[in-house]
């Protein structure tokens, strides 16, 4: 798959993160990037848009990004989860890689571990 | 950081005002660190004597470590290891503070050297020392007084670093005061759960907490809206983040954080000892609060 044709949904319930991930996102040149503010709000978009790729934060309202991350797995085995979190704690690491996240990025995020995350989607890695 | 802890501790004494601060933290990126004030720093030389090879000079076409070596104040050895030291953030802060004429020579020498004992620091206080930060943040805000000292000063030591990362180095730590509630035009909160629980706050007035995003996001606000509070609220998300790894990774201490709740015109109490650490920007002042509850 190319960078070029992927499709990417950011879930945070902080408007500036939402903001800056989706700038980089653009910049990258990905095909389209979906919003959503909290876990419930997640799990509606991964259904209505199978986005390639899913930027989860962790510390949300309503539904939290790992209840979030669980209910996408059970639906679509398959989906590529990166949970995005400021709270990147070992306990926190383990459980999101147990129920099936593919990778953890620390906040604040940099681009260029955003980027290498998009290249390793895209050679099947991740 | 030991330049803005010494520039808040030469501002708590009111031997300089914030003004002087603010004009010297600008106007420190262009200083170069002068023979003078490291030998002062060094112990080497008196500010008396420092003065009188400043007086010589305007008279003899001499360097200042040429001079004073003549003058038998210092040893050739003594300018040449001066000379090579590193110049450090805090001599910076004080040169330009002589330089703008906010410190005398001598103002200056018994400013360092007071400063110097009492937080025990050594001659080489430098950057990059993270017991010495450590400590240097405990004496400043007197947490020794805490129930959870340790645990106060590992979150305020980790809020200057990523002040510094993410807002700026032009700052003055004011001192902390002991408070039962806040409040302020804006309030961030952040509650931390788990082996201990505890409350983090912004407070600020619109026009600095305006800025502060500003600085964060890297762009420009009209007004206080959702896009500065969500703005605000990542930088505590993120300080408050790093904290909790740190707690984790260092201390085995299992924590998580809430979602940040974000109050107008209101204000916010706590059921146990919470400090206020006033930080001074040129843009206003922001109210850090720590609530271990």
């Amino acid at each position: 798959m190319n960078i070029n044709d992927m499709t990417v949904l950011i879930c945070d319930d902080s408007m500036f993160a939402r903001k800056k991930l989706s700038m980089s996102m653009s910049n990258f040149g990905v095909k389209a990037v979906y919003e959503a503010a909290d876990g419930s709000e997640a799990v509606e978009k991964f259904r209505e848009f199978k986005p390639d790729v899913v930027f989860m934060d962790i510390i949300m309202p309503k539904v939290t990004g790992l209840e979030a991350l669980k209910q996408i797995i059970a639906e679509f085995p398959d989906a590529k989860i990166i949970m995005a979190s400021s709270v990147g704690t070992q306990g926190h690491l383990k459980e999101a890689l147990k129920v099936g996240a593919v990778d953890f990025l620390q906040k604040p995020i940099a681009d260029e571990d955003a980027m290498k995350v998009l290249e390793n989607v895209a050679k099947g890695v991740l | 950081m030991f330049a803005q802890f010494f520039g808040g501790y030469l501002f708590n004494r009111k031997l300089c005002t914030a003004e002087d601060l603010t004009q010297a933290f600008e106007a420190k990126k262009h200083t170069r660190l002068r023979l003078g004030v490291l030998a002062i720093n060094a112990g080497l030389m008196t500010a008396e004597q420092v003065e009188h090879v400043n007086i010589t000079q305007q008279s003899v076409d001499k360097r200042f470590g040429d001079l004073a070596v003549e003058l038998g104040y210092v040893t050739a050895d003594d300018v040449e290891k001066l000379l090579a030291q590193q110049p450090t953030d805090y001599l910076l802060l004080g040169q330009t503070l002589v330089n703008n004429g906010a410190l005398t020579n001598a103002e200056f020498e018994k400013a360092i050297n007071d400063y110097k004992a009492e937080n025990q620091l050594a001659d080489d206080i430098s950057d990059n020392q993270n017991e010495k930060l450590h400590n240097l943040i405990k004496e400043f805000y007197h947490f020794d007084s805490a129930e959870n000292a340790r645990i106060c000063t590992d979150y305020v030591t980790l809020l200057f670093k990523d002040i510094i990362r993410f807002i700026g180095d032009d700052f003055t730590p004011l001192e902390a005061s002991i408070v039962n509630s806040v409040n302020a035009e804006n309030i961030v909160v952040q509650k931390i759960k788990g082996s201990y629980d505890a409350t983090l706050c912004v407070c600020a007035d619109n026009a600095p907490y305006i800025a502060i995003a500003e600085r964060f996001a890297k762009e420009s606000f009209a007004e206080v809206d959702d896009f500065v509070n969500a703005t605000v609220g990542e930088f505590l998300n993120v300080n408050d983040g790093l904290f909790i790894v740190n707690e984790s990774n260092e201390n085995g201490v299992e924590l998580t954080l809430t979602p940040q709740e974000f109050i107008k015109n209101g204000s916010v109490s706590f059921t146990s000892t919470a400090f206020r650490i006033p930080v001074s920007f040129p843009f206003g002042t922001i109210d850090f609060i720590i609530a271990n509850e």
